[in-house]
């Protein structure tokens, strides 16, 4: 099974080898059969990935531990769905998992457009394959998942050995989100090369016009949505696994994630620009470049062992083929910005500071800034002890002293730039697009400080999501009752086909609203409260409006782990509320130890209770309850965040001719000719904004 | 017996101090409790997960408990929060501590995302500014013209000219 698993590994390489040498060859000789041969090379990748991916799969259903990886990551009592996820629960396999995703990718990028953009896809097949090189000589030579226990005999014969069980699976890993955190997140890390490589080759081939952002804008948007989700289920697992009450702690790990996704972001946004009026494509293309070198970073940072981190795999060598790699993509970049800088010359200026343009220009550099502060705060304590030589911590403080308050200017730029007009915006339009959402926004601030609300920056949270709120709402409104009164349909009726006439536009601000309530979910935990206590069964403890009653203590156990767990009543106002059952698990394969947290969530706060062990002093076991106010928010932003972006994805519909009552009768009159009457207003969708 | 005063009131005002003791001592629990926290929002658990040392509580964690005890134990010996610091510092090396120091090399950590984003900030408005002008100087409307076809209306003149 290993050299089945091996071989087609190794025939991976090849074809990904033959992908690039006869792509640049295709290229350079304009020879089209040396083209499709690249190409089919390229797509054929995917199928020897998917053979690998299978082989070693096979092997964790089959308890094969024969294979070192298998022995480190399973054992027989794993649940099958972990065994599956198991896959990438370390080095080798979540490389392989990289590669794997990477050529789904691939394989999608240049099967859809095979018979599309033919002086595009070749470029584009080149630089993917240049990539997939750079993993499958990892996967082959550096952390090949395929190895096997056992050794030569003085003979030089190979002798395998067969371990009887495993060392299990670690156990933060198993949680049912884990089985789909990490190929989401990866979906979002290795989305953002396809989007690389069409940059990339629209540079190198001087592709005309904006064609490559027309292309890739939707790819852009799955990796960035893929990223989104991928980060949030992060976040969740944090909250619910690690037991230490919250949902992000600035980890480098964490960090590195949150990189693409904000240059991503930026990009998303200062393509409009290009799109629209010609502008900012240098700015673009090196969005784009950057977005997938801190992609490569990011998985980087999880592997070398450069940054200490609760989320990393062990370190390894593997730290010098990464900057090597990204060293070479940042050359390549910069060669082909050069060779090719004239291409990107703007077709406009800016017209004036108030315009939708400069909102897209100061977003994109509180992107960039936040971006900046997140990279910097994560890569100093590396900075600080090879220039010092002593070793520093960059903790929490320092992410959110520096990245709140940009944080929340960006919050105020979503509602500000969609209000905005191309090229310039009247002091009148201003007055009457802003006058009432503003005011609405103060209010609530008013309001909330009047009740007691006194921290500073949850109340300019507050003032602010209102504010954002309240112009999504408008523009909506506004649209939606023009439709209503043009057509003579309902406002729910013109709501949906106002959405539908221009989905990126409208699905846009469903994102925006869902970032709103993930803002508002946040500043929830300025009032975070706590309380921990040694306790008996019969022992209480009040915490807000909640009291906590421990019934009992057992210890429940499986063939997979022994754990110890209380059971506790909740009561509010008297009244038992409902159960909680919080755990400390031990593996038994691994001996080692996790909180299973109780978690009763709802929508103005979560009750999230930790079975902290037993106090080492007295030996009662230890409850830690925390009350969280407004958690929910924060998932549900996500959802809304990825329905927007579905949204945003879907094809616009058409545009209606819709005439005036006055011209219908003329139309009627002509109808039979298919002809629209001069003069007559036809309206028709705005396009994307 | 302690000389001038009667055993009696001896034994009372030992009973009252103790008393006394005992009503305010949750008062100064509280506070080294109180105390306790904020400190530890200024330490790092030095286990690796790279949170401050309140909120690390995750189950096998060998330094919290310990140092969240040394903690506890020199609030009650009376030492100031800089010379509590200080000891941490000695014993867990720089790591410990959330913040970076602001002075020297490490200050940098502080200054640079300050400066950066003004930096840009400055850039950003240079580059409109020039945006600006250079629309300001363009001519209005019209399509802009290439340089070959500049050349050959330029000698389609010419001729005329000369015609």
């Amino acid at each position: 099974m290993d050299i089945f698993g091996s071989f087609a590994l190794l025939l991976a390489l090849g074809a990904a080898v033959y992908a690039f040498a006869a792509g640049i060859a295709g290229i350079l000789t304009r020879r089209p059969l040396l083209t499709k041969t690249a190409r089919n090379a390229g797509m054929g990748v995917f199928g020897l990935v998917t053979l690998a991916i299978a082989t070693i799969e096979y092997g964790f259903f089959t308890d094969d531990f024969s294979l070192s990886y298998i022995v480190a990551h399973s054992n027989r009592a794993l649940p099958l769905y972990y065994k599956f996820s198991a896959l990438w629960a370390g080095q080798e396999g979540s490389l392989l998992f990289w590669t794997w995703l990477l050529s789904i990718y691939a394989f999608l990028a240049l099967f859809l457009n095979r018979k599309k953009h033919p002086e595009l896809m070749p470029h584009v097949g080149v630089a993917l394959a240049g990539v997939q090189i750079f993993f499958l000589t990892l996967n082959n030579f550096v952390t090949n998942p395929f190895r096997v226990l056992g050794g030569l005999d003085t003979f030089g014969t190979m002798h395998i050995a067969r371990l009887s069980d495993g060392s299990g699976l670690n156990p933060l890993l198993q949680y049912y989100e884990m089985v789909i955190h990490p190929p989401i997140l990866y979906l979002g890390y290795t989305g953002f090369t396809v989007p690389f490589a069409f940059a990339m080759a629209a540079l190198l081939g001087r592709y005309p016009g904006e064609k490559w952002i027309h292309i890739t804008r939707r790819w852009t948007m799955v990796a960035w949505c893929f990223q989104t989700v991928g980060i949030l289920l992060g976040a969740h697992w944090a909250y619910a696994v690690l037991g230490w009450g919250g949902y992000w702690a600035w980890d480098p790990v964490e960090n590195a994630a949150l990189l693409p996704w904000i240059t991503g972001t930026a990009f998303l946004h200062s393509v409009m620009m290009q799109e629209k009026r010609g502008m900012m494509k240098v700015w673009n293309v090196w969005l784009v470049f950057v977005t997938f070198m801190l992609s490569i970073l990011g998985t980087s940072l999880t592997r070398t062992g450069v940054v200490s981190s609760v989320h990393a795999f062990a370190e390894s060598s593997i730290g010098g083929w990464f900057f090597t790699f990204l060293g070479v993509i940042l050359l390549v970049c910069l060669a082909a910005w050069w060779k090719n800088r004239d291409y990107l010359r703007s077709d406009n200026q800016l017209d004036s500071l108030v315009s939708r343009e400069s909102s897209f220009l100061f977003n994109n550099l509180i992107l960039l800034a936040a971006c900046f502060a997140v990279l910097w705060g994560t890569l100093f304590p590396v900075i600080s002890e090879a220039v010092t030589g002593a070793k520093i911590s960059v903790g929490p403080p320092f992410f959110n002293k520096v990245n709140v308050p940009i944080a929340l200017f960006l919050l105020l730029l979503t509602g500000v730039g969609p209000l905005l007009a191309w090229r310039k915006t009247s002091y009148d339009a201003l007055k009457r697009n802003f006058a009432r959402p503003l005011a609405g926004g103060v209010a609530a601030g008013v309001l909330a400080f009047a009740f007691g609300f006194r921290q500073f920056y949850p109340l300019v949270c507050l003032t602010v999501s209102v504010f954002v709120t309240l112009t999504i709402a408008a523009e909506f409104y506004r649209g939606a009752r023009v439709i209503a009164s043009r057509d003579g349909t309902n406002m729910l009726y013109a709501l949906g086909e106002l959405t539908m006439r221009n989905t990126r536009r409208y699905g846009g601000y469903v994102i925006h609203f869902g970032i709103v309530l993930i803002f508002i979910g946040i500043s929830g935990s300025a009032f975070n409260q706590d309380i921990q206590k040694e306790m008996n069964v019969g022992d209480k403890i009040a915490l807000g409006p909640y009291t906590i009653l421990c019934q009992n203590f057992d210890q429940p156990s499986t063939n997979n782990y022994s754990s110890d767990r209380a059971t506790l009543e909740v009561f509010r106002n008297g009244k038992s509320e409902m159960m909680l059952y919080p755990e400390h698990r031990t593996y038994l394969a691994s001996q080692v130890s996790e909180t299973i947290v109780a978690v009763e969530s709802r929508p103005l706060h979560d009750l999230y209770v930790v079975y902290a062990g037993a106090s080492p002093e007295t030996g009662k076991p230890v409850i830690h309850a925390y009350l969280n106010p407004l958690v929910k928010w924060i998932w549900f932003g996500g959802i809304v965040v990825v329905l927007g972006t579905g949204l945003a994805m879907f094809p616009s519909r058409r545009a209606k001719l819709v005439l005036r009552p006055a011209m219908e009768r003329a139309w009627g009159e002509s109808a039979s000719s298919k002809v629209v009457p001069a003069g007559a207003p036809v309206f028709r969708s705005e396009g994307h904004d | 017996m302690i000389s001038g005063i009667p055993r009696s009131s001896s034994a009372a005002s030992i009973l009252g101090a103790v008393l006394l003791l005992c009503a305010l001592s949750p008062a100064l629990q509280a506070q080294q409790t109180e105390r306790a926290k904020r400190l530890g929002t200024k330490l790092m658990c030095v286990c690796g997960c790279n949170q401050i040392l309140t909120a690390c509580n995750h189950v096998g964690c060998t330094y919290s408990h310990t140092m969240l005890q040394e903690l506890d134990e020199r609030i009650a010996r009376g030492d100031s929060d800089d010379l509590i610091l200080q000891s941490f510092v000695q014993e867990y090396g720089r790591t410990v501590l959330v913040d970076p120091p602001k002075t020297g090399f490490t200050g940098l950590v502080w200054v640079i995302p300050i400066l950066a984003p003004l930096m840009a900030l400055y850039l950003v408005g240079e580059l409109a500014r020039r945006w600006r002008q250079r629309a300001l100087l363009s001519p209005a409307g019209g399509p802009q013209l290439s340089s070959e076809l500049l050349e050959r209306a330029r000698r389609q003149a010419d001729r005329q000219d000369v015609e």
